[in-house]
């Protein structure tokens, strides 16, 4: 891919790849953090 | 110097100022939790790309650039752990310790450390290698601030380097943490712009990012190679994994940048700046590797590596854009100088000065030491970075290093490892230094092909497992601190009874922060 070989393709665009799905995976597990967001962070 | 360049660089500058005003009107600086840490309002947006920007130094445009001209496609390694640093550091331990560092009303990321592990030596220790090694980060910043526009202004050094120190000190000076935090998040649009731009240019100028590959096989294939130029690092795994931590988790190890998980505006503020993080880095972080590799054929007889950037950009730029370019790069250098002033200037003031000689001192009189030091050791710095000490790259590496293997272990096992103690947390943070400071120098990187960071970080995470089993007879974790751990791991407001009760095992600063919160100031 754009002239480089195998490996170093794969760590130039592997590498990105993988922490975008991360990512993504991270928001999903973390979908409940939401209930954290309100303005009252210490119970009344 | 272009006239151009000039108009950009104090428009830049004019509004960075603008913004350290704005954030002292705002209130930022009103008392030691506004200074300190904005007053814990920090959305998410600001803090990822605070985060980002304060981790993302003049190392990217002077050291990242130098890696890539110098060995290759190597350098791809530094940037493949990069990019997923942000969200690594907030999925990891961002949530639960802002959560950890409300109950315990911890101000400063060292603080953190003494109520998690309390015991006077751990904010000592930890308090004295943070001064010591980030303030050789931040004259990095003071060197590459000066060189790089002495390069394209034509200034001279000392004028250069007078300026860019100048406008750093005003705005830390006057807002603290929320001026940082707020010119950073605009630094840290102006970095990928700049960034962005220049790697464009690059790649138009070599005429395509295949053509370009295809010149360097012709000129050296090795430059191709991911085992970097002459295929120096053939094989060499440990080299490899050094390269892909030190900045994937090392910044959990680095007291200014994980400062910015306590100033979050709730702990669920670190699910969305993960993901600005990341979205931030992919646009930035392999850029100035790509533009350093480049500069191998737009100028292959380059005297200083360290300056490929700098000099792609003055050749390939016309003046408007050199400016915007400019402004990139010194926005990145002055990101990452303010905060860790700031934090330099917090540690030694609250954790040093504070914590062991004046203890009586008032929230405003705390304020003001913390200025004070700031310009001290500011003036400090600007004198010693006019002797032009070592290469950016070499500074920020192993500053890096030794951060990341002395904290790294104590910052994750504080809300991971419920048998994680203080003698744990000491020994650590000690060995996982030394080991980290001495293993070039002792000749073990050589023989062993280990990266210091590796090294660092296995001695210091082995430290923290088996003293803390060792000893936990003689010093258990406080039952106070298994409680809050539990509760940092749940979802949900704090019980107010709950942070009310750890208030009788703090220290007195901790406890103030805690009256405020129930009501009693």
């Amino acid at each position: 891919m754009v002239g480089l070989p195998s490996a170093t393709a794969w760590v130039v665009f592997g590498f990105p790849i993988f922490w975008l799905a991360y990512t993504i995976i991270f928001l999903f597990v973390s979908r409940g953090w939401k209930k954290e967001a309100g303005d009252k962070e210490v119970e009344e | 110097m272009s006239s151009v360049v000039l108009i950009f660089l104090i428009l830049y500058y004019a509004v960075v100022v603008g913004i350290g005003f704005w954030a002292v009107r705002k209130g930022g600086a009103k008392d030691m939790e506004g200074y300190l840490l904005g007053g814990r309002q920090v959305g998410p947006l600001v803090t990822a790309l605070t985060l980002q920007s304060t981790s993302m130094s003049g190392y990217m445009f002077l050291g990242a650039g130098s890696a890539g001209y110098t060995t290759g496609y190597w350098a791809i390694w530094y940037a493949a752990g990069d990019i997923g640093g942000g969200v690594v550091n907030l999925s990891i331990i961002g949530r639960r310790m802002r959560k950890f560092s409300k109950i315990f009303g911890s101000l400063t990321s060292i603080e953190y450390l003494e109520n998690r592990y309390p015991h006077a030596a751990t904010r000592l220790i930890a308090g004295i290698l943070s001064v010591f090694f980030l303030y050789f980060y931040v004259l990095a910043q003071f060197i590459a601030g000066g060189k790089g526009m002495a390069l394209v202004t034509g200034l001279p050094y000392w004028v250069a380097l007078t300026i860019a120190v100048a406008i750093i000190m005003i705005y830390t000076f006057l807002g603290g943490y929320f001026a940082v935090a707020y010119t950073d998040f605009f630094q840290s649009l102006v970095m990928v712009i700049g960034v962005v731009w220049i790697l464009i240019a690059t790649l138009n100028a070599v005429g395509g990012w295949a053509e370009a590959n295809a010149q360097l096989a012709e000129l050296d294939p090795t430059y191709l190679s991911i085992w970097g130029k002459d295929l120096q690092y053939q094989g060499q795994w440990g080299e490899v994994a050094g390269a892909v931590l030190i900045f994937s988790v090392g910044y959990m190890g680095w007291p200014h940048v994980v400062t910015r998980h306590l100033a979050m505006t709730n702990p669920q503020t670190a699910r969305l700046a993960g993901m600005y993080s990341t979205l931030w880095n992919l646009l930035f972080v392999t850029s100035p590797y790509i533009v350093g590799i480049m500069a191998i054929l737009i100028l292959p007889n380059l005297g200083d590596p360290e300056m490929a950037i700098f000099s792609v950009a003055g050749k390939l730029l016309p003046g408007a854009v050199t400016g915007i370019v400019m402004a990139a790069i010194m926005a990145a250098i002055m990101s990452t100088a303010d905060s860790i002033l700031l934090q330099v200037g917090t540690i030694a003031s609250r954790d040093i000065f504070y914590r062991f000689i004046k203890p009586d001192a008032s929230d405003k009189h705390m304020v003001w030491v913390s200025r004070i030091l700031i310009l001290v050791m500011g003036a400090i710095g600007f004198v010693i970075a006019l002797l032009q000490p070592p290469g950016v790259f070499d500074i920020v590496v192993f500053t890096t290093s030794v951060l990341g293997s002395a904290f790294l272990p104590s910052y994750v096992c504080a809300v991971w490892w419920k048998k994680a103690n203080t003698p744990g947390a000491i020994s650590s943070m000690v060995g996982g230094a030394l080991t980290a400071f001495l293993w070039d120098s002792s000749g073990l990187a050589a023989a062993t092909t280990t990266h210091p960071m590796l090294a660092g970080l296995v001695i210091s995470f082995i430290l923290m497992i088996v003293v803390s089993l060792a000893t936990q007879k003689s010093s258990p974790v406080k039952e106070n601190i298994i409680k809050a751990m539990d509760e940092a791991a749940k979802l949900g407001p704090i019980p107010k009874g709950m942070i009310a009760s750890m208030d009788t095992n703090l220290t007195s600063e901790s406890k103030g922060v805690s009256d405020s919160l129930n009501g009693n100031k």
